[in-house]
């Protein structure tokens, strides 16, 4: 473009200069100037053709005639608005829906942690198989570490941590963090240094040199106001004094391990003695030797741990090694990966349903211009021309279309950003989701590609059929082309067909959260307000009377406030899986301690069953009676007492629990409550008992509070009542019950919605296609219903045949949809860990919502073709 | 026009033109005004060249490089454009020589069956 500036100046003084010197000759041949001129300025020519020829040799033709389809395109485009707006709506919605959910699975399932060289960090866990189940993701106990670490080979480093939540104290209000106690080689073996000051040194995890910490880049922001003076400074962590020697960068974050804090792991005395191999805590990370496998570390672990099992057997016997990488560590729950294969199965279908619904588009509308182009071919357009110009609306369509599906996925991705908030674990991975560039390019090309395949199409057909014919048939438009629908109709039976197993799904998913809500109410969880206290400091160390003393004065001042019904504390809320224990049944001896019945259980103040209002079915609740001095009593829930007293009377019989051999006492069942579930979603109750605080003080608590009203203003005269007791203790996760049960669900509502979602979208679309069809089809027959209604048919009567022709379309996709539908519960249950849903209502729903939207996008064309004013009709052609 | 004209001057043959500048400047660089007046002096008026035509084909020749552009003054002193043949153009010049030869000979074969093929 340069180039043809550059040689088109200049040319006028070129041309006059010939001029000049042809009129300078003509006068030495003897001519008067004037005449020398004239004859020289005609043998010259016409001075502004040559200027045009000029530049046509260096124009860009085929630029310029694009520019030129691209113009024309657009203003066909424009001339049909309603076209242009669904075809780049369906292309926008196919691309951003698509683009956000792979960059979700791609997020969850491709990510890898901020540390150096994350491929060759491993997790080394517990593995151990038993009453029916098998765990490979279990704690480590500190002396099965030590010898791990000498023995093992296959490591330049291992490294331990003990993730446990903290109290941090001092200046303002005490917060309690999750942090961790690591080896002192921790951020030396992941390869990562400290943004600020520096990381745990060798020899700081021997006790008495322990006292530092290093904080996440988060807690310096938070609690420290980003402070780069902060070095030095001494903070209270459990009532001790720790210096802050370092701040990590903010991207450093071990998903599941989570910390904003990280003090020496000193082991005590107690936690490296041999009985010290029961108590399984720690989190083994390990970096490979270059060289070596994963494989090949998993098969020397093996080795080592069955070696510790045979030397410890009252310890370590059936107690193996599993070796994974974090990332492998972090996909835990299968349901996880289940839920992301099937969003990305229902995207993919949304995908589909918009590529049928572009390629109906686009041939309804090129059917239509069939005409238009055979008159264009028999005035001398180049077939290659007319393609070009199909090929440049379909450019302009595909454009608009990913431009606004690239900021749909850029909403959709933000969107769910803001959704991932059911634990940390799930707002760190937020954090790290980001549209996935690939992804975004690879639903581009899909839909510009079909849009370019359809839209193409019809040019191929051009040039295969007879011009003739298809000027002839132009002209009895109700006998043309009626074959040609069947692309079409295939694509609408299809749509449907999809759209309906998408909805059936959506419903599935939607059923089944909403049964997991239902199946919850083992309580009633509204106007509950929760909040957890772990006791830190020294005077409480060792004096569970004083534990005790906290929350009962603590206790007595909620209960003192006017909005406050009842009130309690509970050593685990409800959904969140109970500590066990293993008991021994009065009258039913175990024939070994390994098969003893092991029960989650609850450590409960009086009034706690009245507070969540879970029925007493049987005896008692607590009294403040049953205290350390009183007879051991105990609490169980009916599926306890079903299991093991099944007909009898559960009341005045003994169970014992095993703690270690110290308060073995038998202790006699006072009551039985009704059950309440462990999870979202549980079917069968699991036993579970419940001991009297006041029996069993404990510094770590949960508060249950039930309010008069909305507990939502409530958080405030909570913290303070708690503080008049001990200002110096964190109060955390103050919450409502209600979003405890949500938060349990870990996603399960956001899996529902994405799926009505992907639901709506797809009945939207496949609605948009049936419309297109059908009232492609009813403006085709217009001709034909003009003379059905000179003929006297009704005006009813052209409504019912034109809904009719859409509704044998709609009700063959419902039917090939219904039948695919029929499998998915199947496929859901067989995906998802207690998934339970009743899928008649799905299966009723979806059919009936799809085939209302089907008569609706027919209704619609069918009411105008009933207008036709049968003289237009008849005159049009 | 006069009919004499018409029988005297024969209208260039489309491409014919490139290939008679080519020629032109194989003699050395020359300026536009310059090149047509050459084609028209060497072919004794035979072939009258509308000679703003001379301009769009030259520009198409140096756009497929067979020629080149230069600045210079001219015999009187006067600024004008300059154009030379380039290595390419010569080869191309060969070239469409060759086909030339072979389309007169061609030609002439046919137009005059009878006769030996000669001089032109």
């Amino acid at each position: 473009m340069r180039r043809r500036k550059r040689m088109m100046e200049g040319l006028d003084e070129d041309l006059r200069e010939h001029i000049d010197r042809e009129t300078q000759d003509n006068i030495e041949r003897g001519m008067t100037p004037e005449e020398a001129r004239y004859a020289a300025m005609r043998k010259f020519g016409n001075v502004t053709r040559v200027k045009e020829a000029v530049r046509e040799v260096w124009s860009f033709l085929w630029l310029e005639q694009l520019l030129q389809d691209l113009r024309y395109g657009a203003r066909v485009l424009r001339k049909s608005p309603g076209f242009t707006a669904v075809a780049v709506l369906t292309l926008a919605l196919g691309i951003g829906a698509n683009t956000t959910i792979f960059s979700l699975v791609n997020g969850i399932l491709l990510r890898k942690p901020p540390v150096h060289d994350p491929d060759r960090v491993i997790i080394v866990s517990n593995k151990w198989a038993g009453n029916g189940g098998e765990w490979d993701r279990l704690p480590v106990s500190a002396p099965d570490f030590l010898d791990w670490r000498t023995q093992a080979t296959a490591f330049s480093g291992m490294v331990a941590g003990n993730f446990d939540d903290y109290t941090i104290s001092g200046g303002t209000i005490p917060e309690r963090v999750p942090g961790g106690r690591v080896s002192s080689n921790f951020f030396q073996t992941l390869g990562v240094a400290a943004a600020l000051g520096r990381t745990i040194l060798p020899g700081e995890d021997q006790p008495g040199h322990d006292h530092v910490v290093v904080l996440s880049d988060g807690l310096w922001k938070e609690r420290f106001g980003a402070d780069p003076g902060i070095l030095g400074r001494v903070v209270r962590i459990n009532g001790n004094s720790y210096v802050i020697i370092g701040v990590m960068p903010s991207a450093f974050h071990l998903w599941d391990f989570e910390a904003r804090m990280w003090v020496p792991l000193a082991f005590s005395r107690e936690e490296i003695a041999p009985t010290g191999r029961k108590e399984r805590f720690l989190r083994v990370f390990a970096r490979l030797k270059p060289g070596i496998t994963a494989k090949q570390a998993a098969a020397e672990m093996g080795t080592i741990a069955q070696r510790i099992a045979e030397a410890h057997p009252d310890t370590n016997k059936g107690w193996g090694v599993a070796v994974k990488s974090v990332q492998e560590y972090s996909i835990e729950d299968g349901n996880v990966t289940t839920a992301l294969l099937f969003l990305t199965v229902a995207v993919g279908f949304v995908l589909l349903i918009a590529c049928a619904n572009l390629a109906n588009l686009l041939l309804g509308r090129s059917l239509a211009r069939q005409h238009e182009f055979a008159v264009r071919a028999a005035l001398g357009a180049r077939r290659t021309r007319l393609a070009r110009q199909l090929l440049s609306e379909c450019m302009i369509l595909a454009l608009a279309g990913g431009g606004l599906g690239v900021l749909l996925a850029h909403w959709g991705v933000r969107a769910l950003r803001a959704q991932m908030n059911w634990t940390e674990g799930a707002v760190s991975l937020a954090q790290t989701l980001q549209i996935d560039v690939r992804v975004l390019v690879f639903s581009l090309t899909i839909s510009a590609a079909s849009a370019f395949v359809f839209g193409l199409l019809p040019a191929l057909h051009i040039s295969r059929t007879d011009l003739n014919d298809d000027l002839k048939e132009g002209s009895r438009s109700f006998t043309r082309g009626g074959e040609r629908h069947h692309l079409q109709r295939l694509l609408v039976v299809g749509q449907v067909a999809l759209s309906l197993v998408l909805l059936a799904g959506a419903s599935l998913f939607l059923e089944g959260f909403l049964e997991e809500i239902r199946a919850s109410a083992g309580f009633n969880s509204h106007n509950v307000l929760t909040a957890s206290v772990s006791l830190r400091g020294l005077e409480y160390y060792g004096a569970p009377q004083r534990e005790a003393a906290f929350f009962e004065n603590a206790l007595r001042n909620l209960g003192n406030l006017s909005e406050v019904e009842s009130v309690a504390v509970t050593s685990d809320l409800p959904f969140n899986f109970p500590n066990e224990r293993n008991v021994a049944v009065e009258g039913q001896p175990a024939a070994n301690p390994d098969e003893q019945p092991r029960c989650g259980y609850f450590v409960v103040s009086p009034g706690y069953f009245e507070t969540l209002q879970v029925p007493v079915l049987q005896g008692r609740e607590f009294h403040v009676s049953d205290n350390v001095n009183s007879n051991p009593v105990v609490m169980v829930d009916r599926a306890f007492a079903r299991r093991y007293f099944a007909n009898e009377n559960p009341l005045g019989r003994h169970i014992k629990v095993i703690e270690g051999g110290t308060k073995d006492d038998w202790r006699e069942i006072v009551g039985v409550v009704a059950d309440v579930n462990e999870f979202l979603g549980q079917r069968d109750s699991r036993p579970h008992f419940f001991e009297p605080f006041l029996a069993h003080p404990a510094g770590t608590m949960n508060f249950v509070v039930r309010t008069r009203s909305s507990p939502a203003g409530f958080s405030e005269a909570l913290r303070g009542a708690i503080w008049a007791v001990d200002s110096n203790q964190a109060i955390a996760s103050v919450r409502t019950m209600d979003a405890v049960i949500a938060d349990a669900g870990q996603g399960d509502d956001l899996m529902a919605e994405l799926m009505s979602a992907f639901a709506g979208i797809a009945l939207a679309l496949a609605a948009i296609g049936i419309y297109g069809v059908i009232s492609y089809m009813a403006e085709q027959r217009a001709h034909e219903m003009g003379i059905r209604m000179t003929l006297g048919a009704k005006p009813t009567q052209v409504l019912c045949l034109v809904i009719r022709s859409g509704m044998s379309l709609t009700g063959i996709g419902l039917m090939l949809g219904l039948v695919t539908s029929l499998v998915l519960p199947k496929l859901v249950a067989a995906g998802f860990n207690g998934f339970h849903a009743s899928t008649a209502p799905a299966l009723v729903a979806a059919p009936v919502v799809v085939a209302v939207a089907g008569f609706l996008a027919c209704y619609i064309p069918a009411r105008r073709a009933m207008r036709v004013d049968p003289m237009v009709a008849l005159r049009d052609e | 026009m006069s009919t004499k004209e018409e029988r005297t001057r024969i209208e260039l043959l489309q491409g014919t033109l490139d290939l008679l500048i080519l020629r032109t400047l194989l003699l050395g660089p020359r300026h536009g005004h310059a090149i047509a007046k050459a084609i028209e002096f060497n072919s004794e008026d035979v072939l009258q060249v509308e000679q703003g035509s001379l301009y769009p084909a030259l520009h198409r020749l140096i756009k497929r490089g067979w020629i080149s552009v230069e600045k210079g003054t001219s015999e009187n002193n006067r600024r004008a454009k300059f154009y030379r043949l380039t290595p390419k153009g010569r080869r191309q010049l060969e070239l469409e020589t060759r086909k030339w030869d072979k389309l007169a000979g061609a030609i002439a074969r046919i137009l005059r069956p009878g006769e030996q093929e000669g001089e032109p």
